[in-house]
């Protein structure tokens, strides 16, 4: 596989190419150097409808938008020439509008959707050259989805419903009872494994729903828009249930949303789609401190970005005068925790990296973060 | 994705011609067809002209009169066929010169048949086994049962039925719907023709269930198998029951063989249908959950999608079970013998009190059989066991069984060493006197000479030389040519094309055969039960469906009708009326309402609360509630009302040819009794071609509802 530094479609090139003097980006690309990718995706296309097949080949027809090319051709490309890379460990969201391809996409990676044509690469094997059996075995042991709708098998009680996985793999019934126990215990159902899912409220059904993914120990968990169905509060408790297992099992997630608030929330990084297509690849600071076009400007207006921002967007160079005094933060620290430093002490912070300092946030570069005019900061932080 | 595509389409249509505001939905369709046909073709998307090249004037005559526009074509060629087929063939009844002789190869064939059962190879070496087969298995489980002994009967019917119905207040009444049922056959005297049934229900039965779990199976998980059985069960499912049994009797003889393989035909296309029905109708989500950890097809099958469809497999056995009933009783005809058979001999020399001596455990077993298979339906949908506490939990499982098995081993065999095998003569209580005597004193004061009112006799006379004498010379002495194209239109009208050609093609096909006069005496008989039907049905199920405690009343009385064979209901109506053609549409009137009231209150209750309220809101009356809101918004119910009120009338009125309404039935009861095989099939084979031409003029094609 080429590393994604010289990969000419490496979508962090692709999309973002003004921001790679980014610290931030420098690092995961670094990361990403270091081990290789647990999904690495390239040109994947997704075309539903007569002959699909022509279309992402089809330079002309591949150019053109949705409504036209379901005009000219009866098809609709649900995904078109998404590349990304998911790394060993890290959250990895798709978040988009309803109808933008994401679903599809994550059904592409396990290939209950089988993709038009691009390449797919699951811990450097080539997923679509995989033959029935593999996939199979694939699915059973390496990568587990939760679903929006939790596909729940009604006439099996919670605990069937979590060993069910392990059923599949052929697991004997004791051994599969006692780690479906475990994994009940561990997403908080004690004392329901004998309910069926019909008696359950919608957050405790997608509870059994992870407990399920879990239960199979997989490398991956694939979320599709878990939560939509359930109540903002509830949903709130589920998304600090994953925050929560994935800090301590520090599985890796492709988590699909169409919350910006859910992604922004639980996303290593973020991968913006519309139409099928990933408009921008980032962090979540990345995604709201530097949106690559209108659309995703758009998007993020609305966020409060004291709270995704962290202060390196908002430090300056220190100035020969200034002496070392004043509140110390850390580079991973959010503006807003820069701000009630700044406003306790009346003076600008230091940013301190292993006793080094990095720089200087003051008054003016924070306010200047918050109104979302950080431009023409950025490079002095190289 | 086409279908994405055509609704995109059709989306962007309605987009550009916006209804005027507050145009009811309704309206629209018509609205903007009224306006296609105005505009100029290029508004149509792709360009493509969607209007036929008519002359200006005429479109613009035909625009919002959609009923008059599809009719054009199929009218311009009547307009050009007509007068040929008239000045070819005349005007009168069916033409000679178009009727094949059928008759005579069929005897022919019966012959043949006769000739050499005893030394063709397909029937020493196939049918023959099969028969032979179908004769030992009834023999065997009819030994068994009576080898059992009534009381052991009991108490394993009891028993199971507690079973199946739970601990719980619900499984002590199924078990006394199972005691009671038991005991009246035996104490009606009918223990050992109960039994017969019985057996012959048991290995029919359990073939349909298995044979219609393999179809259904197929069905379920091959789309091409569908294609193909979809159609096939379509067409048994209007077929009267009446038409299965002369083919196999013309193969197995009369006797227990083509009786049992006749129920077994009859009763798989329910399970089959609801098997397959369950198998797709499994929740998408949860099929791709289960794709999505690994599982093979097999592990699908097994663990996902038959578990899912088990409430619909449940439903198909108990509808399995009941058309078996039904059918096992008209097979008496064929020699089931059995309860079916004391019914007929009874109501040959019109014994209504043995009759019901014998009707009455027929019904007792539907109820039974019903209750039991569907709270084992009940069970299923809720979940059944879950959380079982206390003595229920006791109660659970395999331990259930057990105690089921220890109870009878407890009761039965000391209980046989007492009391002898077969019922008791002092147990037997002889109805069939009392209720001829309560006959024959309704005769004498009810059925005629009562003053003003008349009497039930009188008016099934009146009714008979009123309403269905001259409906039967009106239509025989229409032209013929203008019953096809009736057939054709209504064909056109319901389903379109396809509908419009099955139509026509059967009611010509009838004429071809050479039973064209018989055949509209039926359909006389049918077309006035189907009016009668609809006019009761439709007003009980508006009744019912705005008064609640109609409702509630009507239910449990549509449970028990929904379930009786169509035997069953010959029994009164020969009391009342006497037999007759009047008497048969009585029966097929009753027979037919229960299903008429339950679509029509189900189409009604389904219409949109919130369109209702509207319209409540805006100060409608209940008369204008019913006729503007419901009866509009539940035409696609009401027009299901019809095709089965259509297709049920016409199977009883075929029945009534044992209760003497002539006809096509008379001919098949006729052909069966005299092994006159060609007269009987020719009218069997009608009967099938005019349930067709009726049910496809008046189906309404499904994707316009």
């Amino acid at each position: 596989m080429n590393s994604p530094t010289h990969d000419p479609t490496n979508p962090e090139h692709m999309t973002n190419p003004e921001h790679m003097t980014n610290p931030e980006h420098m690092m995961s690309n670094d990361r990403s150097a270091a081990a290789a990718p647990v999904f690495s995706v390239r040109d994947l296309w997704k075309v539903f409808g007569p002959k699909a097949g022509h279309v992402p080949g089809d330079r002309e027809l591949a150019a053109l938008p949705q409504a036209e090319l379901r005009e000219r051709t009866g098809c609709t490309a649900a995904v078109r020439g998404v590349s990304f890379d998911v790394h060993r460990g890290e959250v990895f969201v798709v978040m988009g509008l309803s109808g933008s391809g994401k679903s599809t996409l994550v059904r592409c990676l396990t290939r209950l959707i089988e993709p038009t044509s691009g390449t797919l690469e699951f811990d450097g094997d080539d997923l679509l050259a995989m033959d029935k059996d593999k996939l199979r075995e694939l699915r059973r042991r390496r990568a587990s989805m939760v679903f929006q709708h939790f596909g729940l098998l009604p006439h099996r009680t919670v605990l069937d419903n979590v060993a069910y996985g392990l059923e599949i793999q052929g697991v004997g019934r004791a051994e599969r009872r006692a780690r479906a126990l475990e994994t009940v215990a561990k997403v908080g159902l004690e004392g329901l494994e004998n309910r069926r899912p019909g008696q359950l409220s919608g957050g405790q059904q997608q509870r059994v729903g992870l407990a399920r993914a879990l239960a199979v120990d997989p490398e991956v968990l694939l979320f599709d828009e878990p939560f939509s169905a359930l109540d903002p509060l509830i949903r709130r408790d589920m998304q600090e249930e994953v925050i929560r297992l994935h800090r301590e099992e520090g599985r890796t997630m492709v988590f699909i949303t169409h919350d910006l608030g859910e992604a922004l929330r639980i996303g290593d990084r973020i991968a913006l789609m519309r139409d099928g297509e990933v408009v921008q690849i980032g962090t979540p600071e990345e995604i709201v401190g530097s949106p690559a076009d209108a659309y995703v400007r758009d998007f993020v207006r609305d966020v409060p970005r004291e709270q995704v921002m962290t202060v390196r967007r908002a430090m300056r160079p220190v100035a020969a005068t200034e002496d070392a005094t004043g509140p110390v933060v850390a580079p991973t620290a959010t503006v807003a925790e820069a701000v009630e430093a700044v406003a306790r002490t009346g003076a600008p912070a230091r940013v301190m990296e292993n006793g080094r300092c990095l720089g200087v946030v003051d008054q003016d570069g924070l306010l200047r973060v918050i109104a979302g005019l950080g431009a023409g900061r950025e490079e002095v932080a190289a | 994705m086409s279908t994405a595509t055509d609704s995109a389409r059709s989306g962007k249509r309605t987009e550009k011609r916006t209804a005027p505001a507050g145009a009811r939905p309704g309206a629209r369709a018509t609205t903007w067809r009224g306006t296609d046909s105005a505009s100029p073709p290029a508004r149509t998307p792709h360009g493509r002209a969607e209007t036929p090249a008519a002359p200006n004037r005429l479109r613009t005559a035909l625009a919002g009169r959609p009923v008059l526009r599809r009719l054009l074509p199929l009218l311009a060629a009547a307009l050009v066929l007509v007068p040929v087929a008239a000045a070819l063939w005349g005007s009168g009844g069916w033409p000679q010169q178009l009727a094949v002789d059928v008759k005579t190869p069929l005897d022919d064939a019966y012959d043949w048949v006769v000739d050499h059962r005893e030394t063709n190879p397909v029937f020493l070496y196939f049918l023959l086994h099969l028969s032979n087969w179908a004769e030992i298995s009834v023999d065997a489980v009819t030994g068994f049962l009576l080898q059992l002994g009534w009381l052991g009967v009991i108490t394993a019917a009891v028993l199971l039925a507690w079973r199946i119905g739970g601990a719980g207040l619900r499984g002590l009444r199924t078990a006394a719907v199972a005691l009671a049922a038991f005991a009246v056959c035996g104490v009606l005297g009918m223990w050992e023709a109960t039994m017969e049934t019985l057996a012959l229900m048991a290995v029919a039965v359990s073939v349909s269930v298995v044979a219609g779990l393999v179809l259904g199976l197929a069905a379920g998980l091959s789309d091409r198998f569908d294609r193909v059985l979809r159609p096939v069960l379509d067409t048994m499912q209007i077929m009267p029951a009446f038409a299965y049994l002369l083919p196999l009797v013309l193969l197995f003889q009369i006797g227990v063989p083509a009786a049992l393989i006749a129920t077994v035909v009859y009763a798989v296309p329910p399970m089959a249908r609801l098997t397959s029905l369950g198998l797709r109708g499994a929740d998408p989500g949860v099929l791709e959950a289960v794709r999505s950890l690994g599982a093979g097809p097999v592990q699908r099958l097994v663990t996902a999608r038959l578990p899912l469809a088990r409430k619909e497999i449940l439903l198909g056995l108990n509808q399995t079970i009941m058309m078996a009933l039904s059918m096992v009783t008209i097979a008496s005809v064929v020699g089931a013998g059995g309860l079916g058979e004391e019914v007929f001999s009874a109501l040959s020399t019109v014994d209504v009190g043995n009759a019901l001596a014998a009707g009455i455990p027929i019904v007792l077993l539907a109820v039974w059989l019903d209750r039991t298979t569907a709270v084992a339906g009940q069970r299923v949908a809720e979940g059944a066991d879950h959380e079982a506490t206390g003595v229920r939990k006791v109660l659970h499982g395999r331990r259930a069984w057990a105690l089921v098995a220890a109870a009878f081993a407890v009761i039965v065999p000391p209980g046989r060493r007492f009391l002898v095998e077969e019922w008791p003569e002092l147990w037997v209580v002889d109805i069939a006197r009392p209720v001829n005597e309560a006959v024959q004193w309704f005769t004498a004061h009810l059925a005629t000479g009562v003053p003003v009112v008349g009497g039930t006799r009188v008016w099934a006379d009146g009714f008979t030389t009123g309403v269905l004498s001259p409906l039967r010379d009106g239509l025989q002495a229409m032209p013929w040519w203008s019953l096809v194209l009736l057939a054709a239109v209504l064909g056109l009208l319901a389903g379109g094309w396809k509908a419009m050609c099955t139509a026509a093609a059967a009611l010509a096909l009838i004429g071809v055969i050479g039973v064209w006069d018989k055949s509209l005496d039926t359909l006389s008989q049918a077309l006035a039960g189907v009016v009668l039907t609809l006019v009761l049905g439709f007003a009980i199920g508006v009744l019912a469906a705005r008064v609640g405690w109609v409702d509630r009343a009507l239910r449990p009385v549509l449970d028990v009708l929904q379930t009786l064979p169509q035997f069953i209901y010959l029994i009164p109506v020969v009391a009342l009326f006497n037999v007759g053609r009047a008497a048969a549409v009585a029966a097929a009137v009753l027979y037919a309402l229960p299903a008429v009231v339950r679509i029509t209150v189900q189409g009604l209750r389904q219409v949109d609360a919130g369109t209702l309220e509207a319209s409540r809101s805006l100060g409608a009356s209940t008369l204008q509630q019913i006729r503007q809101v419901q009866l509009p918004l539940a035409r696609p119910a009401l027009m299901l009302a019809l095709n089965q009120g259509v297709v049920l009338v016409l199977a009883m009125v075929v029945v009534g040819g044992f209760v003497g309404s002539g006809a096509l039935g008379y001919d098949v009861v006729f052909g069966l009794q005299k092994s006159e095989l060609g007269t009987g099939l020719a009218a069997g084979v009608a009967i099938v071609l005019l349930g067709v031409a009726l049910d496809r003029a008046t189906q309404r094609r499904p994707d316009r509802a």
